[in-house]
C-alpha cells in the first residue's frame, strides 16, 4: 500500500513538469499580458513598456519559465501583477474560504445523498422512490447558477434567514466565536446550493447500485440465513453498492476544491474559482500558473485518494 | 395508473424547467468575458459592462420595456432634504463580480473597486470645479507663478492623519518621491504632473537622490519648479494625494503596495477611518472625529461587495443604502423599486468606430499616416458610413436612452469643452448613397455591393469586441446599415473578438482590420493628445495631420492656461475631427446610482459642493 502510494506520488512529479511547460507555452500564445488591461490614455505607452521590461514580460517563454522555476525552488512563487502582492498570499486568502465551502458542501452531499439513495434503492418503484428520482431528474436539469439565485432570493432576500453575500460579516474580529458562527452562517446558502444539485449523481449511483446488488445471490443467501432486513441492507447491500461512489469521492472533493465559479459569483464569495478565471482573463499568469499546478497536483492526489478509498471499501481490488 | 400520471407530471415539470432554462441561458455566458472592464476608471473598456440574466431581452429588436430615459431628467443629488438623524450607519454596496484587490492607498491601487473603497476614508488634497480644474478648497492650496514656472503648495493648518499624526507638506512631497522612485511598482509617475518637475527624470532614472525641483520651505509650504507650465497641471496634473511618511517608515518602496500598512490598517485624512478590512469583501469604517472640515454626521460607513446579479435585491430590501457601479442595463427592469431614488450622471467615456489609416512605425515611434494606401483612406467613404448609422435609434433600442448619439471626440462630460455646435453627419442613408455615387463607388459587377472607384471589389473588415448581450446585435446592426448603402462589411474573423485579442490585433495594425469598434474612457484633463497624438501608440487609427497635431499641442501649451483660449483651440480641433473623421464617435453614455430615500446630502455631481461632501452625509432614520 505504502509502496503504491509512493510510486503514484513519484509519477506526479514529471506530470507536473509537463503540465507547467504546457501552461507556459499556451500562456505565451495567448494575446495580451497582465498590463494590456491597463490601456489608459493618461499613461504614456513608454511607461507601460518600461514596466513590461522590468517584469520580464518581453522575454520568450522559456526564459520566463526558467526564471519562474528557479524562483520557485527558492520558495518564491512570484508576485501577482494584478493584485500587487505575492501569489501565495493572494491564493492563501481565497484557499481557506474554498476549503470551508467545499468541506461543508461535501459533508452535505453525502449526509443527504447517501440516505436518499439508500431509501430510493431499497424501496424502488414506490411513491417515495419516485419522488426522490423525480428530484434527481430535476436536479440534473437545473443549472447550479439558477438554483443558487433562486435560493438566494427566497432565503436570503425574501425570508431574510441568511446573509446574502460574502464569507463573513464585516467587522467581526477573526478568531472569536462570533467570527466562526458568522462564517458558518454565510456558508449555509452557498453550500446548500452546491449540495442540493451536486448530490443527484450520488443518489442515482447508489440507487442503481442497490437495486442491482439486492438481487445478487449472496444477498438472497444472507436473507435465507435469516439475517435481519436492516442488517442485509446496511451491511451487505450498502457496502457493495457504494463502490462507484467511493471511486468518485476523491475526484468530487478535488472538483469542489477547485472552486465553484457560479456560486462564488452569486454569493460574492471570495474563493478560488473566481480567482482562477479572473487571473486568466486579466492575463495574470503568475497566479494562473500556480493555480494550475495546484489543481494538477490536487487532481493527482484526488485520483490517488479514490484508489485508496476504493481499496479500503473493496478488498477484492486491493493492490499488492 | 398512479405511475402513469406521475410520469406525466414529471414531463410537464421538465418542460417548464427547460423553458425556464432557455429563457435564462442567454445571460450566463457573457459573465466570463466582461470583467476586463473592471480596470481603472479611465482605462480602456469593453463595449459593455457586466450584465446579467434578467436583461437578455434587450438584445432583441425591442427592449424588454420600451421606455426611453434621458439622464438629464435624473437628479445628481438626493432629493431628501430632511434633517439627518444623529449618527447612523451608511451601508454602501459596491457592485462587482470580483472581490476588491485590497491595495488600499491612492498611491498604489490599480483597480477601480479599490479606488471606490479608498475614496471613503481618504481624500484628494485638491478640489475640482465643474470643468475639472483644481480649486483651493482642499487640504492643500496652490498658487501658480507663471514668471518663474513655480507653483507654491500651502497646506492648511490642523489636519491630521487617522492615527493622530499631523499631516505635513512633506507627506505630499513624499508621494512624489515614492511614485518617482526607481523601485516604485506601478505605472504612475509618467504624466505631466510628474515629468514636468525639474530634476524628476534624473530622480526616476536613479541618477539623483532627490527631486531637485521640489523645495520644502517649512512644515506647511513647498515650492515646485517646473520646466514648463502646462494647462494639464491644474486639470488633474498635480498629484492629488498625500502619502503618510511616518506610517510607511521602514518599508521599502517596492514592498509598499503589499505591506500591511496598505492592506490591513490603511490610514488617510478623510472623514471616516478604517476599523477593519475583510479582504476582498468588506471594509468597516467609523467616523474620524478630528476630521479637519468638521465632525462627520454619521457614526460610520460600511462598504461591502455585492454581486451584480443580486445588487438590485440588496437595494430593494434596504440591505445597502446605495450601490456604486450599479449595472446600468438593469435599470429599466428595476426602476420602479420602492424607497429608492435614482441618480444619474454622464460617464467620461465614448464608443467609437475607428478607421485604419496607416500603421505604427516602431523605429521612429510615431504613426505612419498613409491614407492613400488604405482601404478606408477616402474621407467621403467614411462620411457615407457615418450617415448610414442611426446611433440615436441604437441608443434607444439597445440602451433605453442611457446611451445616445455621440457627436464630437470631447464628450459632454467635459461640459465646457464639448463643442455643441459642431455639425455632424445625420442619419440619412439616401445622402450616404449619393456621397458614394459622387465619389465613384459604384456597383459595376452587379453583385449588390459597390466597388472602389478603380473598379476593385471593396470588402471592409470590421473588428468588434465580444462582451455583453448587446455586442453581437450591435455589430450586426452596423453591418446591416452599411449593407443598405451598398457596402460589403464583414466581421473580422467572422465573429466577435475577445478583449485581449481585439486590442492585440488593433495595436499591431493587423491587415485583417480595416475598421473597428472601440471605447475610450477619458480622464479629468480634456487633452486628447494621449489618444490622437502622432507619437502615441494609442493613436490606433494611425492618423496624423499637421493641423490636428498643432491644435493639440497648442491646447496644452502655456498659452492655453487661459480657459477661453483653450476652449477655442479644442472647439477647432473637434470641428477638424468631424471633417477628417479618423474615427467616428458613436455613443455617449450615462450611469445610474440607486440611493435609499433615507439618505441625505449624497450627490454624484463631480463639482465641489461643501454640503454633499462625505462628512455631511446622513440618514434620516436609523435602522436596527
Amino acid at each position: 500500500m505504502l509502496k503504491f502510494t509512493i510510486r503514484r506520488l513519484l509519477i506526479t512529479f514529471p506530470q507536473l513538469v509537463v503540465l507547467s511547460v504546457l501552461v507556459f507555452i499556451m500562456g505565451s500564445l495567448m494575446p495580451g499580458d497582465a498590463l494590456s488591461g491597463l490601456i489608459d490614455p493618461n499613461i504614456p505607452a513608454e511607461a507601460i513598456q518600461a514596466r513590461r521590461e522590468a517584469l520580464g514580460l518581453n522575454n520568450p517563454w522559456y526564459i520566463q519559465y526558467r526564471d519562474w522555476v528557479f524562483a520557485m525552488f527558492q520558495g518564491d512563487f512570484g508576485t501577482s501583477i494584478f493584485h500587487q502582492r505575492p501569489v501565495m498570499d493572494v491564493i492563501g486568502d481565497r484557499l481557506m474560504n474554498t476549503v470551508w465551502l467545499s468541506l461543508f458542501s461535501t459533508v452535505l452531499i453525502y449526509l443527504l445523498g447517501l440516505p436518499l439513495g439508500l431509501v430510493s434503492g431499497r424501496y424502488n418503484d414506490s411513491l417515495l422512490d419516485n419522488a426522490i428520482t423525480g428530484y434527481t431528474y430535476l436536479g440534473f436539469a437545473t443549472p447550479q447558477f439558477i438554483f443558487g439565485l433562486v435560493i438566494l432570493w427566497v432565503f436570503g432576500y425574501n425570508l431574510g434567514w441568511f446573509p446574502t453575500g460574502g464569507s463573513v460579516a464585516p467587522g467581526v474580529a477573526p478568531g472569536s466565536l462570533d467570527y466562526v458562527l458568522s462564517k458558518i452562517n454565510h456558508l449555509v446558502l452557498p453550500s446548500f446550493a452546491i449540495a442540493l444539485i451536486g448530490l443527484v449523481g450520488t443518489v442515482q449511483y447508489l440507487r442503481s447500485g442497490i437495486i442491482e446488488t439486492k438481487q445478487k445471490d449472496f444477498i438472497i443467501l444472507a436473507r435465507a440465513k435469516g439475517v435481519k432486513e436492516s442488517a442485509v441492507y446496511n451491511r451487505h447491500v450498502f457496502r457493495n453498492s457504494i463502490l462507484p461512489i467511493a471511486a468518485f469521492f476523491g475526484y468530487e472533493v478535488v472538483a469542489l476544491l477547485g472552486g465553484s465559479i457560479f456560486i462564488e459569483m452569486i454569493y460574492s464569495y471570495p474563493g478560488m474559482g473566481r480567482l482562477f478565471l479572473d487571473s486568466i482573463s486579466t492575463r495574470d499568469f503568475s497566479v494562473a500558473n500556480v493555480l494550475i499546478l495546484l489543481y494538477g497536483f490536487m487532481a493527482i492526489v484526488g485520483a490517488l485518494l479514490s484508489d485508496i478509498i476504493l481499496s479500503i471499501v473493496d478488498p477484492r481490488i486491493r493492490i499488492k | 395508473m398512479a405511475k402513469y400520471s406521475w410520469s406525466k407530471l414529471m414531463f410537464f415539470t421538465m418542460l417548464i424547467m427547460v423553458l425556464a432554462l432557455a429563457a435564462c441561458g442567454g445571460g450566463s455566458s457573457e459573465e466570463e468575458t466582461t470583467e476586463e472592464a473592471s480596470g481603472d476608471a479611465s482605462s480602456e473598456e469593453t463595449t459593455e459592462e457586466s450584465t446579467e440574466e434578467e436583461t437578455e431581452e434587450g438584445s432583441g429588436e425591442d427592449s424588454a420595456s420600451g421606455d426611453v430615459y434621458n439622464y438629464e431628467d435624473f437628479g445628481m443629488t438626493v432629493s431628501n432634504e430632511g434633517e439627518p438623524a444623529e449618527g447612523g450607519t451608511l451601508n454602501v454596496g459596491l457592485s462587482s463580480d470580483t472581490p476588491f484587490e485590497g491595495t488600499l492607498n491612492f498611491n498604489f491601487y490599480q483597480g477601480n473597486p479599490d479606488f471606490e473603497v479608498i475614496s471613503l476614508f481618504d481624500e484628494p488634497v485638491f478640489t475640482m470645479d465643474e470643468n475639472f480644474q483644481y480649486t483651493n478648497d482642499g487640504a492643500v492650496e496652490f498658487e501658480v507663478n507663471e514668471d518663474d514656472n513655480t507653483v507654491t503648495f500651502t497646506l492648511k493648518e490642523g489636519i491630521t492623519w487617522h492615527d493622530g499624526e499631523p499631516l505635513t507638506i512633506q507627506d505630499y512631497v513624499y508621494a512624489y518621491e515614492v511614485i518617482g522612485h526607481p523601485e516604485y511598482p506601478g505605472i504612475r509617475g509618467a504624466t505631466d504632473g510628474f515629468t514636468l518637475i525639474e530634476g524628476y527624470n534624473e530622480y526616476k532614472e536613479g541618477d539623483a537622490d532627490s527631486i531637485s525641483g521640489i523645495e520644502v520651505v517649512d512644515e506647511q509650504t513647498a515650492v515646485f519648479t517646473y520646466t514648463e507650465l502646462a494647462p494639464s497641471l491644474t486639470a488633474g496634473g498635480f498629484w492629488a494625494y498625500a502619502l503618510p511618511e511616518h506610517h510607511y517608515e521602514g518599508v521599502e518602496v517596492a514592498d509598499m503596495a503589499e505591506a500591511p500598512q496598505t492592506r490591513e490598517n490603511p490610514i488617510g485624512i478623510g472623514p471616516y477611518q478604517v476599523d477593519s478590512v475583510t479582504p476582498g469583501e468588506a471594509v468597516v469604517m467609523s467616523k474620524f472625529e478630528d476630521y479637519w472640515r468638521g465632525e462627520p454626521n454619521l457614526d460610520g460607513v460600511t462598504l461591502s461587495v455585492v454581486s451584480p446579479s443580486s445588487v438590485a435585491n440588496a437595494m430593494e430590501t434596504g440591505e445597502i443604502d446605495l450601490a456604486i457601479n450599479f449595472p446600468t442595463d438593469q435599470y429599466p427592469d428595476v426602476e420602479g423599486m420602492e424607497g429608492v431614488e435614482w441618480l444619474a450622471n454622464i460617464e467620461g467615456a465614448y464608443t467609437y468606430i475607428g478607421f485604419k489609416l496607416g500603421e505604427w512605425n516602431e523605429e521612429e515611434g510615431r504613426v505612419n499616416y498613409t491614407p492613400e494606401e488604405m482601404k478606408m483612406g477616402d474621407p467621403e467613404l467614411r462620411r457615407a458610413m457615418w450617415h448610414a448609422m442611426d446611433n440615436d435609434a441604437i441608443g434607444e433600442r439597445f440602451y433605453n436612452g442611457l446611451r445616445w448619439k455621440a457627436t464630437t471626440l470631447i464628450t459632454p462630460y467635459h461640459a465646457d469643452w464639448h463643442n455643441e455646435e459642431v455639425e455632424v453627419p445625420e442619419y440619412d442613408p439616401d445622402q450616404a448613397k449619393q456621397i458614394l455615387d459622387e465619389a465613384g463607388y459604384e456597383d459595376t459587377d452587379g453583385d449588390g455591393f459597390r466597388e472602389t472607384p478603380e473598379g476593385e471589389p471593396l470588402e471592409i473588415n470590421f473588428a468588434s469586441m465580444s462582451g455583453g448581450d448587446t455586442a453581437e446585435p450591435l455589430a450586426n446592426y452596423y453591418i446591416q446599415a452599411w449593407k443598405e448603402i451598398g457596402l460589403n462589411v464583414q466581421l473580422t474573423n467572422g465573429r466577435l473578438i475577445e478583449f485581449n485579442t481585439f486590442y492585440d490585433m488593433v495595436e499591431n495594425d493587423d491587415p485583417a482590420v480595416d475598421i473597428y469598434q472601440g471605447a475610450w474612457g477619458v480622464g479629468s484633463d480634456v487633452d486628447p493628445y494621449g489618444l490622437y497624438g502622432p507619437d502615441v501608440p494609442f493613436n490606433y487609427p494611425r492618423y496624423e495631420t499637421e493641423e490636428s497635431t498643432q491644435l493639440m499641442e497648442q491646447g496644452n501649451s502655456p498659452d492655453a492656461f487661459d480657459v477661453e483660449t483653450r476652449q477655442e483651440i479644442y472647439n477647432e480641433w473637434q470641428e477638424l475631427m468631424v471633417e477628417e473623421m479618423p474615427v467616428v464617435p458613436t455613443l455617449y453614455r450615462a450611469y445610474v446610482v440607486p440611493v435609499n430615500e433615507r439618505v441625505v446630502n449624497y450627490s454624484i455631481d463631480l463639482e465641489y459642493n461643501e454640503e454633499t461632501l462625505p462628512y455631511n452625509w446622513g440618514v434620516t432614520e436609523t435602522q436596527e
